[in-house]
């Protein structure tokens, strides 16, 4: 087997920034070889540079054996390298032919050649197992099938080279299934495929081979059949994985939280989205609520943050709630990780001051009486972003402009800088990278050494037994059940959430 | 696309059918007159022009709200150059005027990324400036008589479809069988024959040309490269950088195109309209086309449709107030139609709205013998605004329009 594109000691540096150093790879025909490394580790950095994005500083590109230097991707393309990027590249209101056709378009005289489009594209769809109507509107076609037209547009253009930037993350697993059938094919058909990715079960499923990059540089190029997921993540993190876990009993006598028979009935009168739920949460314990979810996780949280009507009472150190606003529960010392961050927790287009105010509007450092105090908002951001490690250039950043992980600790952060006495967090790791699930982790254990109570919503099973004091089963609304974590094996837990045990 | 026009050919069959029986109802005789017809497709072609502007210009992902200052200055060059050296050499400087005003819209909004909309008021407001200024210049110097009207225009030649509507051809004068069609005053087809002869007959050379701008617009922007380019600019500029289309020179041709026919639009109205330019004379005739544009939901034949209905109502207060009182039980029709499409799919409340509307309407034209003067005047804009809510339910207009574009924002 030949090497198709080979890099050899590539360096690039943006002012204050050092994005990629000494990466090297070798990616031969008819294989799929995998790029993984944490977010913000460099792998996009490398993939603009072979697709002629950026230019690198230093180092060599080889492409089949020759040397070659991109001025722009047209260069690449040129080149018969094609991107598949991760956010589509499509006009909505085209058809999949004109998507694929547009930039290089068949003539005929004066006109477009449709006919001759349209029969060349039928027939490279066949071919490479990515059958899809040329004459439907792009908007009317599924994710799945979106990138079908992307791959299309590629192939179309002659590539033999194919970089997938995280081509999973917008998918539903049956189309995973198809797009690595689809891998598969173009790669028995001697194409030669770099698949970007953090998804380290799905690398190792596709990829013949993997680059490992930590921090900018290339660390490993190991055969996958010969790593397991574990050790991939060990190169990854450049270290042991962190571990959920707490140490000792930091439980104190007060009760933070007490909920005393709440339910949430539904409008239309069936069964309670919850029911009867009562428990105490004393401070400097973590509660971890397990359950399948839309068992009614998100209605609890609702319910305590005052954003739904319910019935029975919930105290918070000692005195009912029950009439408080949302505001004013905050205002008590309650902070919320929301389940879905960019939806509930951020406004993705604001830079990261003002995304700092969501939530403390109403009081230092954020106001000044009743001005906005931007300056002091704006040095606190800063005072965040340094202690909880958020990789941004500053706080005029978009919150758009960061990775999943990096907003997550950033909410994280928020939340924590007015040191609640109770933190509902639902999810709080869900989607970010190991690092930044170690260090949120981290985060957690030291405010409950500090007294702080905590509800911990998760779907990550390990994590719930972790970190968890004491583990509330919900099936349908209910409690169903009380488990010790020390005493609990996933599997079990498992059983327990979908009422087989 | 066959299917398509024959839907249109019954669509239009049956508005002339109830135009037939409203004028019948009301006696109001130049409803459907080779007059009104011919009046209709005249006010019409500038409206297609501006509306076929601002497809090119919208199509590649520019906002044009100042087409109409471009058409402001097409009708001055228009006047102006025309009065020297003729009429012809008067429609060439309409459409380099409009360009000019186009060029400095696209060096403002795809060069520096100025607000599309600011850059657009702004080139309205300086074209009339500047055109009020240059012809107080030309009336000081004695070349005009007035300061807001050029010298009279030679007027270009007009003729008629051959056979059909009459015509000299090459010194052979051609029957005109829909016009004697016309004069026999049978039911429905003397109607339908003076509504042809009115579009077909009598026509100025430039009315032709610019009609055969809707057919070439449709197919330079959905035939042709040049034209996917153009529109991918609009759709999804970055995509279309991702693939090596230069999306600053297609904004700059959308843009300059647009400029261009609006200028000829103008010019229309100075040397085919009328036979000299006169201050005001574009009247809001640019932002009717943007209307027709929005009307006809981004392609050229909608923007046809919409600028015929303008031109039909304008054409109708301009020629008998009396038809305009007839207009409204026409409108009671469309709206009765629109009733029966809603109850069909199942639009209840929509239906029950457009229907007290249509009560409404009705009870109007009986009790009213005679509109008052202002809304006769206001015809063809009532037309315009009541057809824009009626129809603007599924506007689906280039997804980047409007949104200023960076090269680079595929890093």
């Amino acid at each position: 087997m030949s090497v198709a594109v080979e890099l050899r000691h590539i360096s690039k540096r943006f002012p204050g920034v050092i994005a990629n150093k000494d990466v090297s790879m070798s990616v031969e025909t008819g294989t799929v070889h995998a790029l993984v490394g944490e977010n913000g580790a460099g792998k996009s950095t490398v993939m603009k540079i072979l697709y002629g994005m950026q230019r690198p500083d230093s180092g060599e590109i080889l492409v089949n054996g020759t040397a070659v230097h991109f001025k722009n991707p047209n260069d690449a393309i040129d080149a018969s390298i094609g991107m598949v990027h991760q956010h589509f590249m499509l006009a909505d209101n085209f058809t999949v032919l004109e998507n694929v056709i547009l930039g290089s378009e068949p003539r005929h005289g004066i006109t477009i050649d449709f006919a001759a489009a349209r029969a060349k594209v039928v027939e490279m769809a066949a071919q490479y197992g990515l059958e899809i109507d040329p004459d439907v509107l792009v908007e009317e076609l599924g994710v799945g099938q979106r990138q079908r037209v992307e791959i299309l547009k590629v192939l179309y253009r002659g590539a033999r080279i194919l970089i997938f930037d995280e081509p999973t993350a917008v998918l539903v697993p049956q189309e995973v299934d198809d797009l690595f059938n689809a891998l598969k094919g173009l790669r028995a058909q001697g194409m030669a495929i770099i698949f970007i990715s953090h998804k380290l079960d799905e690398v190792l499923r596709v990829a013949d081979d993997v680059t490992v990059v930590r921090a900018g540089s290339t660390v490993a190029q190991v055969k996958s059949k010969d790593v397991t997921a574990r050790q991939l993540a060990e190169l990854m993190v450049g270290s042991e994985l962190p571990q959920p876990s707490t140490h000792g009993d930091t439980r104190r006598p007060e009760v933070t939280l007490a909920l005393k028979d709440v339910s949430i009935p539904t409008q239309s009168g069936s069964r309670d989205l919850i029911s009867h739920v009562t428990f105490n949460l004393h401070a400097g314990e973590v509660v971890g609520i397990a359950g399948v979810e839309g068992n009614g996780q998100a209605e609890l949280v609702e319910a305590i943050m005052g954003l739904r009507e319910y019935t029975g009472v919930i105290e918070f150190s000692g005195s009912d709630m029950n009439h408080l606003s949302v505001a004013h529960r905050r205002d008590l010392g309650i902070g919320l990780i929301p389940e879905d961050r960019q939806r509930q927790a951020m406004m993705m287009e604001s830079p990261l001051w003002e995304n700092r105010i969501l939530g403390h509007q109403r009081g230092k450092p954020v106001m000044n009486g009743f001005v906005l105090d931007k300056k002091s908002t704006i040095a606190d951001t800063k005072a965040i972003m340094e202690e909880f490690d958020v990789r941004a250039p500053g706080p005029q950043t978009l919150a758009a402009a960061l990775s999943g992980g990096n907003q997550q600790k950033f909410i994280v952060g928020r939340e924590m800088s007015k040191a609640p006495l109770l933190l509902v967090a639902s999810h709080p790791t869900r989607g970010v990278d190991v690092g930044a699930q170690g260090a949120i982790w981290e985060e957690l254990r030291r405010a409950r050494e500090k007294g702080m109570a905590i509800v911990l919503i998760s779907a990550d099973l390990e994590e719930l037994i972790g970190m968890s004091d004491r583990l509330l089963v919900m099936l349908r609304g209910v409690m169903t059940a009380e488990l010790d974590p020390a005493k609990t094996t996933p599997e079990q837990l498992g059983s327990a959430m979908t009422g087989a045990a | 696309m066959k299917t398509k026009a024959l839907k249109f050919l019954r669509y239009a069959t049956m508005l002339v059918f109830v135009l037939t029986v409203i004028r019948q109802i009301t006696g109001a005789t130049d409803l459907t007159s080779v007059g009104t017809a011919s009046a209709a497709l005249l006010l019409s072609v500038p409206i297609v022009l501006a509306g076929l502007g601002g497809l090119f210009s919208e199509r590649s992902g520019v906002v044009n709200i100042g087409l109409e200052g471009m058409m402001v200055m097409g009708a001055w060059a228009g006047g102006m150059i025309g009065t020297k050296h003729g009429p012809w050499i008067g429609l060439i400087a309409a459409i380099f005027f409009g360009g000019v005003g186009a060029l400095v819209h696209a060096i403002a909004t795809i060069t520096f990324g100025v607000d599309h909309v600011v850059s657009g008021v702004a080139i309205n407001i300086i074209a009339m400036g500047l055109v009020r200024y240059l012809s107080t210049l030309l009336y000081k110097s004695g070349s005009w008589l007035g300061p807001s009207q050029s010298p009279d225009v030679n007027s270009i030649p007009t003729n008629s479809l051959p056979i059909l509507s009459g015509g000299q051809y090459f010194g052979w004068k051609s029957p005109d069988l829909l016009g004697s069609l016309a004069e026999k005053h049978w039911f429905f087809i003397s109607d339908l024959a003076a509504i042809l002869r009115g579009i077909t007959g009598d026509l100025s050379y430039v009315t032709v040309i610019a009609m055969a701008m809707v057919p070439l617009s449709l197919f330079v922007l959905w035939k042709t490269a040049f034209g996917l380019r153009l529109r991918s600019a609009g759709e999804a500029p970055i995509a279309a950088e991702s693939l090596g289309v230069n999306v600053y020179a297609m904004k700059y041709a959308g843009v300059l195109i647009s400029g261009a026919l609006a200028g000829l639009g103008g010019g229309f109205l100075a040397i085919v309209a009328a036979n000299h330019y006169q201050e005001n004379q574009v009247a809001g005739r640019g932002y009717i086309g943007l209307a027709a544009l929005l009307f006809g939901n981004y392609r050229p034949g909608g923007i046809l449709m919409g600028a015929g209905l303008f031109g039909f109502a304008d054409a109708l207060q301009l020629r008998d107030s009396a038809s305009v009182h007839a207009l409204i039980l026409l409108i009671v029709v469309v709206l009765v139609g629109l009733v029966v499409r809603d109850v069909r799919k199942g639009k209840i409340v929509k239906a029950v709205l457009t229907l007290a509307f249509a009560g409404l309407s009705l009870w109007y034209f009986l009790a009213v013998d005679e509109l008052p003067g202002q809304l006769v005047t206001m015809t063809p804009y009532i037309a315009t605004l009541l057809i824009m809510s009626l129809a603007s339910q599924r506007l689906r207009m280039p997804a980047a329009d409007g949104i200023p574009y960076r090269r680079g924002g595929l890093r």
